[in-house]
C-alpha cells in the first residue's frame, strides 16, 4: 500500500491560476475525495499527479520517491477518466488487457486473459469481453474503464468524476460497489467529484477545494460537525453563519454577542479581536420556545420534515421542523461553533 | 470538470515544445530538400544568364507574342469552361438538392469522380465519342442518312472548354448542392408567406445564399482549367495550347531550360494570385445559418412538370456517359487484327513485347505506373501524418502554409523542378522514376492531410492520456491507440492517392525520359498513334481503378465520421 504526497503544488494557465498551493498526504489503503464546485483546480491535480500535466511548483512523492520528472507512463499512477476514454476500436477485453499488453509490466496472453476475466468478474461484467464500447450502457463503460485501469495495478488510482454522466439510482448503487472494490483491494485511491453525497459516502477523508486551494482536509462527519472556515461550512449541507461580538474565551468554549443574546459556542480558529461569525446547523436548534422568533417566508416539505426560510431579527435563517406549527415560530440554538471573519468567502461566489 | 483553460492543454500531446520542434522538423526538411530547393532554382534559372542577374528572360517572354498568346487563350478558355461548367453544373446541383430518387447516392457520389478520373482517359472518350468517326458522329449519321459527319469539334477550342465542362460541372454541382442544403428551409418558405411568386423568390432569396458557394466553386474551377495540362495537350493540339502545354514543350520537346523556367515562374505568379482570390472569396461570405429542421425534398417524377427536366437528363447523361462509356465499348469490340476481339486487346496490353507505339512493353508500363503509385502513396501518406501531426502539435499558420505549399504550385512547374534538379547531384544518382515518386508523393501529400487531420484532431485526447497513464510510452501510445484509429482515414486518403498517381500524366510527361512511361503516357501515345483498341483498354483499367477508389471514399470516409468523429 502505498503513501502519496503533494505538497505545495502549483499550476498556471496562461493568466488563470487553476492550483495554487496545494497539499495533502494519502495513507496507503485510504480513499481522499476532493471536493469543490466546477472549474476550481480538482481535475487539473489530478492530471499533474498522473504526469499528464507538468506542475509549475510543488513536489509529488510516492513512496518518497519524487514523481515529478517522470512520464506518464512511468508513474505506476492510474487515472479513470471523465468520460472513460474507452478504446473505441478495441473490445472489451481489449480496453481491459491494454496496459497489460503495451504498458510496463507486460504479462503473456495466458496471464492476460485470466487477469481481465478476472477484473471483470470484479466489476460483474463477466459476459461482455467481446462487446465494443458502443455496445456498452454508460454504466458498463464505466465499469470497464475502472477495470482496465486497475489492471495494471497502479499504486495510485486517481478517479475523475467517474459517475458524473451517470444517472442518479445509477449513481447510488455504483458508489457502494466503488468503494468495496477499493477497499477489498486496498488501494490507494484520489477521488474527485463535485457531489457532496458521493464524497461523504465514498471518502475515508474528504478535501473541500475553492478557487484553486484547499480549504480543509478531514472526516466527512469532521468536516460537517466542525468546518474551518465560513466556505466549508456552507458548502457541506445548510448552514447559517450570523455576526456576532467576541466577548471572552473561557475553557476553550466563546462567549458571544448574537442577534443581542448573549451565547455559548465552540471555537477553534479564533479571530483576533471583537467580531467574528457564529455558525449553526438548521438540526441544532430546538424548536418550541426560545428567545428567536422566525418570520417564516417561504416554507417547503421535503418528506420527512419541513425546511423553513425566513427572517430572525433582520438575518436569513434556515430551520428543520417537524410539522409547521400554527403560531409564531420560535427557537433556541443548542449549538454553534465560532468562526473566523477573516476568512469569510461564501460558497455562492 | 474540464477546466476551459485545461482544455486549450488537453489538445497538446504532452510533448514539451523542443519535442514539438523535431516533429515539424521532419516534413519541413524534406520539404526543403525536394521541394523548396528545386522550385528556388528554376526561380534562379529564370533571372540568371553566365552568372548574372537578369531579367532577360523573363522580359523575353513575357514580350514574345506566343507566350501572350499562350497567356490569354488559357485565360478565355478556363474562363469559357468555368461558364459551362456552372451552366451544367447548377441543373445538376439543383435536381440533386430538390428531388429524391432511386440511386441518387450512387450520383452524388460520382460528382466526386472527376477529381481523381484521369484526364488523358476523358480526351480518350471524347475522341472515341465526339470524333469525326466516333459513336456520337456515327450514329447521328446512320440515324439522318448523313454523308460527312454532323459534328466537328475535335481539335478546337469548343473540344477543350466541352472536356473542361465534363470535369467540373460536377464540382459546381456539389458544391452547389452542399450550400443549398444547408440553407434553412424557412428562408425559402418566407417569401411565398409573403406573397412572392416563386421564381421572384429563387431570385431574391436562394440566388444570393447560393452566390458564396457559386463564387468559390468558380475561382476553384478557374484555376483548375487555367492549370489543365492532358486535355488541351491532346484534343487541342500546338494550335490551342495553354500555358501549360507551353512550359511542356520548352522544356521537353524544345529543351529551352531557361525560357521554360522564366515562363513557370510568370505563371506561379498568376496562380498565386488566383489562389489568393480563392481563399478571399470564401472568407468573404463566411456567415453560416442554422437550420433548423432538414430540408424535404419531393420524389421524382411526382408531378407533371417534372417531365421537363427529362431532355436535360438525357443530354448530361449524353455528356457524362458517352464518352466513358465508349471507352469501355471500344476497348471490348473494337476489331484486332480484323477479328471481333473479345478480351484481346486487354491480351495485348498484357504483353510484354516492346510496342514501338509507346517505346515499352504495355506491361512494363503498367508494372512501373504501379511501382510509382504504390511507392509515391506510401510517400504521400509519410509526408500527410507528419505534417498533421505537426499541425496538430504547433497549430502555426505559418507552418501550414509551408506544408500546403506544393498544392498552389502546378503540375508542369513541380515536374520542371524536379527535373532540373534531377540532372545534377546528389538527385542525379537517382533514376527519374524516383524524381516522379517524388513529383507524385509531393503533389498528392497535401489531400492526405486534408483527409487525416480534421479526423485526427477530433480524437478525444484523453484516448491517448489513458494509454499513457496505463504504462504505454507517448509512440506506443501513437501505433498503438491513434494509427489504429486513423486506419480508415488512412486506408481512404491511400486508394485516392493510389488512383490519383496512376492517372496522373502531367508530372509523369515533364519528368519521363526513355524506360519511364506510366500508364496515361502509354495512353497519349496510343491515342497519337491512332491505337485506339489498347489506348482503350488501358484507360478502362484506370477507369475501374478510379472508380473503386471513390467506392472506398464514400464508403469509408462516411463510416470513419460516424465511428469516431463525434465521440
Amino acid at each position: 500500500m502505498a503513501r502519496l504526497e503533494v505538497e505545495n503544488l502549483h499550476k498556471r494557465f496562461g493568466p488563470v491560476v487553476a492550483v495554487n498551493g496545494v497539499s495533502f498526504a494519502v495513507e496507503g489503503g485510504e480513499i481522499l475525495v476532493l471536493l469543490g464546485p466546477s472549474g476550481c483546480g480538482k481535475t487539473t491535480i489530478l492530471r499533474c499527479i498522473s504526469g499528464l500535466e507538468r506542475p509549475d511548483e510543488g513536489e509529488i512523492r510516492l513512496d518518497g520517491h519524487s514523481l515529478v520528472h517522470l512520464p506518464p507512463e512511468k508513474r505506476d499512477v492510474g487515472l479513470v477518466f471523465q468520460n472513460y476514454a474507452l478504446f473505441p476500436h478495441l473490445t472489451v477485453e481489449g480496453n481491459v488487457a491494454y496496459g497489460l499488453r503495451h504498458g510496463r509490466h507486460r504479462t503473456s496472453r495466458k496471464e492476460r486473459k485470466k487477469k481481465v476475466a478476472e477484473l471483470l468478474a470484479l466489476v460483474g461484467l463477466s459476459g461482455y469481453a467481446q462487446r465494443k464500447p458502443h455496445e456498452l450502457s454508460e454504466g458498463q463503460k464505466q465499469r470497464v474503464a475502472l477495470a482496465r485501469a486497475l489492471a495494471v495495478e497502479p499504486k495510485v488510482l486517481l478517479l475523475d468524476e467517474p459517475l458524473s454522466a451517470l444517472d442518479a439510482a445509477l449513481r447510488r448503487e455504483l458508489r457502494r460497489e466503488l468503494r468495496r472494490i477499493l477497499k477489498d483491494r486496498g488501494t490507494t485511491a484520489v477521488y474527485v467529484t463535485h457531489d457532496q453525497e458521493e464524497a461523504l459516502v465514498l471518502g475515508d477523508r474528504v478535501g473541500i477545494m475553492r478557487e484553486g486551494g484547499l480549504e480543509q482536509v478531514d472526516r466527512p462527519e469532521e468536516l460537517y460537525l466542525r468546518p474551518k472556515t465560513p466556505f466549508v461550512a456552507e458548502f457541506l449541507g445548510q448552514a447559517n453563519v450570523w455576526p456576532a461580538r467576541l466577548l471572552r474565551m473561557e475553557e476553550g468554549k466563546a462567549w458571544v454577542v448574537l442577534a443581542g443574546e448573549v451565547l455559548k459556542a465552540e471555537a477553534f480558529d479564533v479571530p483576533k479581536g471583537e467580531e467574528a461569525l457564529f455558525f449553526f446547523r438548521p438540526e441544532w436548534v430546538e424548536i418550541g420556545s426560545g428567545p428567536f422568533v422566525v418570520e417564516v417566508q417561504e416554507a417547503e416539505f421535503l418528506g420527512h420534515h419541513w425546511e423553513v426560510r425566513g427572517v430572525v431579527r433582520g438575518l436569513p435563517v434556515v430551520l428543520y421542523v417537524s410539522e409547521l406549527p400554527h403560531g409564531p415560530l420560535s427557537f433556541q440554538i443548542v449549538r454553534g461553533l465560532l468562526l473566523n471573519p477573516q476568512k469569510a468567502v461564501t460558497a455562492e461566489e | 470538470m474540464a477546466e476551459p483553460v485545461a482544455k486549450a492543454f488537453y489538445r497538446r500531446l504532452n510533448l514539451r515544445r523542443g519535442a514539438s520542434l523535431a516533429w515539424a522538423s521532419l516534413p519541413l526538411s524534406f520539404l526543403a530538400c525536394a521541394f523548396f530547393l528545386p522550385l528556388a532554382n528554376i526561380f534562379l534559372l529564370g533571372v540568371r544568364a553566365d552568372g548574372q542577374w537578369t531579367t532577360a528572360h523573363l522580359r523575353a517572354v513575357l514580350s514574345d507574342p506566343y507566350v501572350r498568346h499562350l497567356f490569354s487563350f488559357t485565360a478565355l478558355q478556363a474562363f469559357l469552361s468555368t461558364l459551362l461548367s456552372f451552366v451544367l453544373g447548377f441543373p445538376l446541383g439543383w435536381f440533386l438538392t430538390c428531388y429524391r430518387f432511386p440511386g441518387k447516392g450512387l450520383i452524388r457520389a460520382f460528382t466526386l469522380a472527376p477529381f481523381v478520373l484521369p484526364p488523358i482517359t476523358v480526351a480518350l472518350g471524347f475522341f472515341l465519342f465526339f470524333g469525326h468517326t466516333g459513336y456520337l458522329n456515327n450514329a447521328l449519321r446512320s440515324a439522318f442518312g448523313l454523308r460527312e459527319p454532323p459534328l466537328r469539334l475535335l481539335y478546337s477550342l469548343w473540344a477543350i472548354v466541352l472536356a473542361h465542362a465534363f470535369y467540373n460541372a460536377p464540382v459546381f454541382a456539389r458544391f452547389i448542392h452542399a450550400a443549398w442544403n444547408a440553407i434553412d428551409p424557412a428562408l425559402e418558405e418566407a417569401p411565398s408567406v409573403l406573397g412572392v411568386p416563386r421564381l421572384r423568390a429563387f431570385f431574391t432569396v436562394t440566388l444570393p445564399l447560393l452566390l458564396p458557394a457559386i463564387f468559390s466553386a468558380a475561382a476553384l474551377v478557374f484555376v483548375l482549367c487555367f492549370l489543365s495540362f492532358a486535355i488541351p495537350l491532346s484534343l487541342g493540339g500546338a494550335r490551342y495550347a495553354t500555358v501549360e502545354v507551353g512550359i511542356y514543350l520548352y522544356a521537353q520537346v524544345y529543351l529551352d531550360f531557361s525560357r521554360a523556367a522564366a515562363l513557370g515562374m510568370a505563371q506561379v505568379f498568376v496562380t498565386l494570385g488566383l489562389a489568393y482570390f480563392y481563399v478571399r472569396a470564401g472568407g468573404l461570405w463566411g456567415g453560416r445559418q442554422e437550420r433548423l429542421r432538414p430540408r424535404s425534398t419531393q420524389p421524382f417524377l411526382s408531378r407533371p412538370a417534372h417531365v421537363l427536366w427529362i431532355p436535360w437528363l438525357l443530354l448530361s447523361a449524353l455528356l457524362f456517359i458517352g464518352p466513358i462509356g465508349s471507352v469501355i465499348a471500344d476497348s471490348f469490340s473494337r476489331p484486332l487484327a480484323g477479328k471481333p476481339p473479345g478480351l484481346g486487346w486487354y491480351r495485348a496490353i498484357f504483353s510484354r513485347e516492346q510496342s514501338p507505339f509507346i517505346g515499352t512493353s504495355p506491361l512494363g508500363s503498367i508494372l512501373v505506373s504501379l511501382e510509382v503509385a504504390g511507392l509515391s502513396t506510401l510517400l504521400a501518406l509519410f509526408l500527410g501524418l507528419g505534417g498533421s501531426g505537426a499541425l496538430r502539435v504547433l497549430r502555426s499558420r505559418v507552418l501550414e502554409a509551408l506544408l500546403m505549399a506544393p498544392i498552389a504550385v502546378s503540375s508542369v512547374v513541380l515536374g520542371l523542378a524536379l527535373l532540373l534538379a534531377f540532372r545534377r547531384p546528389p538527385f542525379a544518382y537517382l533514376s527519374d522514376k524516383f524524381a516522379l515518386v517524388l513529383a507524385h508523393g509531393l503533389m498528392f501529400y497535401p489531400f492526405v492531410v486534408r483527409i487525416v487531420r480534421p479526423i485526427w484532431e477530433g480524437l478525444t485526447p484523453s484516448w491517448v492520456e489513458a494509454a499513457r497513464t496505463l504504462g504505454a510510452g507517448r509512440l506506443r501510445a501513437f501505433l498503438t491507440v491513434e494509427v489504429p484509429l486513423l486506419s480508415q482515414a488512412l486506408l481512404v486518403a491511400g486508394a485516392f492517392c493510389l488512383a490519383l498517381s496512376l492517372g496522373e500524366m502531367t508530372a509523369a510527361a515533364m519528368l519521363s525520359q526513355g524506360e519511364l512511361v506510366t500508364l496515361p503516357l502509354s495512353i497519349y501515345r496510343f491515342l497519337s498513334a491512332r491505337r485506339f483498341g489498347a489506348a482503350s483498354a488501358m484507360a478502362t483499367l484506370l477507369i475501374v481503378i478510379t472508380v473503386a477508389a471513390v467506392a472506398v471514399w464514400e464508403w469509408l470516409g462516411e463510416r470513419t465520421l460516424r465511428a469516431y468523429g463525434q465521440t
